[in-house]
């Protein structure tokens, strides 16, 4: 059954990715992430000396920063900053560096859907280029449940605003390993199969929402590819990495 | 047996990691024993890295991820160039660039003695050797090398202190000699300090030549 979408994509493709690093001249780590017309810049700092007052000590602190494009920042600010430091303190080593702090800071340049995400995968690059210990990385998909039809990827604000609900869903990225494959597994499972964090809004029934993961993790990995050539690329073209 | 060959490349050593990547099996080397530089991590019975970059794997047994960042990693024996933050009864602080202030003990230059203790103010940029970097504690530092000798530690005078990427510094101290040091060397006479952090200082007799060094440097990372 085709969908009808407006800009002619098919229900399970992506809008054209495109991931920068190293863009600002004084963060430790900076990169820029556009998936279609949404584009946010994230920027790393640290980490530096010191934790805040009600923060544990023995481990490394994740502070974030969320800035709209326009506007004072409010709830929802707030909420997105707490949804990214919940999803940054799962990847990253927090025991390595103890009692440092790490800050996070969103820019948003263009919000035009599937905004979360966007900054999520941004962040998780200028974690990458700040070389911020991290367990794997991750990947992040918006998926939604249209009134009528079939579940889509990835929606444009337009399309957003007339779904019944959607998901924010964030997965560990696929790995390379030396060992044979399914030792790599927790409790069975591989690590891919995974979820960091869920967030979802609007009603829809369990059977959609599990679509919704299938669907999101077959994504992922064409994502992981994408951010696995894009780290490659990068390392193997400059003169930083001889 | 037969999969094993189809599913995964024999070794990263060489190639680029990411976050994630198991790069070494430990049940196929059991007698071994091996040392994990910056960048890896034990995790169960594999090795897997924590950072993007490049496996290289020193003869015989040490493996570490070689990336390039702006911020540095404290290591035991690495030489950086530090600024002083603050003094102390019994040492200075220094900002070293890394995650932690690092310490640089009153009596750790040739002949310190409580008498002799140098005054160094807030913002003076030295030249110094890490002598302990341990997990959790804050670095230790010492102008002077390994046997007591002053060698070229301690207080750098005039010229101009820029930063560049760990990656660059690197490349600066590697031998055979940089391309672009031995160039400017024939062209221009000058005097340089390259600290393992990511912090290089240029001396010369006008602020020409320094000017012109240090543009030099820092553009050859392109």
């Amino acid at each position: 059954m085709e969908v009808d979408r407006e800009d002619g994509r098919s229900q399970n493709q992506l809008r054209p990715l495109a991931c920068s690093r190293n863009i600002l001249h004084r963060a430790h780590g900076s990169a820029s992430w556009s998936q279609g017309d949404t584009k946010v810049l994230a920027a790393v700092y640290g980490p530096k000396a010191g934790t805040k007052k009600n923060e544990n000590p023995e481990k490394a602190c994740i502070e974030v920063i969320w800035k709209p494009k326009t506007g004072q920042i409010g709830k929802l600010e707030k909420e997105y900053e707490m949804i990214l430091k919940r999803t940054l303190q799962s990847i990253c080593i927090l025991t390595v560096n103890p009692n440092t702090t790490t800050s996070v800071i969103i820019q948003v340049v263009n919000d035009d859907g599937a905004l979360l995400p966007s900054a999520i995968n941004a962040a998780c690059m200028a974690l990458v280029d700040a070389g911020i210990p991290m367990r794997h990385l991750a990947v992040s998909i918006c998926c939604c449940v249209p009134r009528s039809g079939l579940v889509i990827l990835d929606p444009t604000k337009l399309e957003e605003q007339n779904m019944k609900a959607f998901a924010y869903l964030v997965f560990p990225n696929s790995v390379h390993s030396v060992l044979p494959e399914g030792s790599l597994s927790v409790q069975g499972e591989p690590i891919e199969n995974g979820v960091i964090t869920s967030v979802t809004h609007g009603v829809m029934s369990v059977d959609d929402y599990f679509f919704c993961l299938e669907r999101g993790r077959a994504a992922s990995t064409k994502l992981s590819d994408f951010l696995r050539r894009n780290l490659q690329h990068q390392s193997t073209d400059s003169s930083k990495a001889g | 047996m037969e999969n094993k060959q189809s599913s995964s490349p024999a070794s990263f050593i060489g190639s680029t990691v990411i976050p994630g990547d198991v790069v070494l099996d430990l049940s196929s080397m059991a007698n071994q024993t091996i040392k994990l530089g910056d960048g890896l991590r034990e995790d169960r019975d594999a090795i897997s890295a924590m950072k993007a970059g490049t496996l290289r794997c020193k003869k015989p047994n040490k493996y570490r991820i070689e990336s390039c960042q702006k911020r540095y990693v404290p290591c035991a024996g690495d030489t950086v160039l530090g600024i002083v933050v603050d003094s102390k009864r019994d040492d200075f602080l220094i900002d070293i660039k890394g995650p932690a202030l690092a310490f640089l003990p009153v009596l750790a230059f040739e002949g310190g003695t409580r008498r002799n203790i140098p005054k160094f103010e807030v913002g003076t940029l030295l030249y110094l050797r890490v002598v302990k970097a341990k997990f959790g504690m804050n670095p230790e530092l010492s102008c002077t090398d390994a046997h007591g000798k002053a060698a070229e530690f301690g207080l750098l005078k005039d010229g101009y202190m820029f930063e560049t990427s760990t990656g660059l510094s690197r490349k600066l101290l590697s031998s055979p000699t940089c391309p672009v040091l031995e160039s400017l060397g024939k062209k221009l006479p000058f005097e340089i300090a390259v600290g393992l952090n990511g912090r290089v200082w240029v001396n010369a007799a006008s602020p020409h030549t320094i000017i012109a060094a240090a543009n030099a440097i820092m553009n050859s990372e392109s």
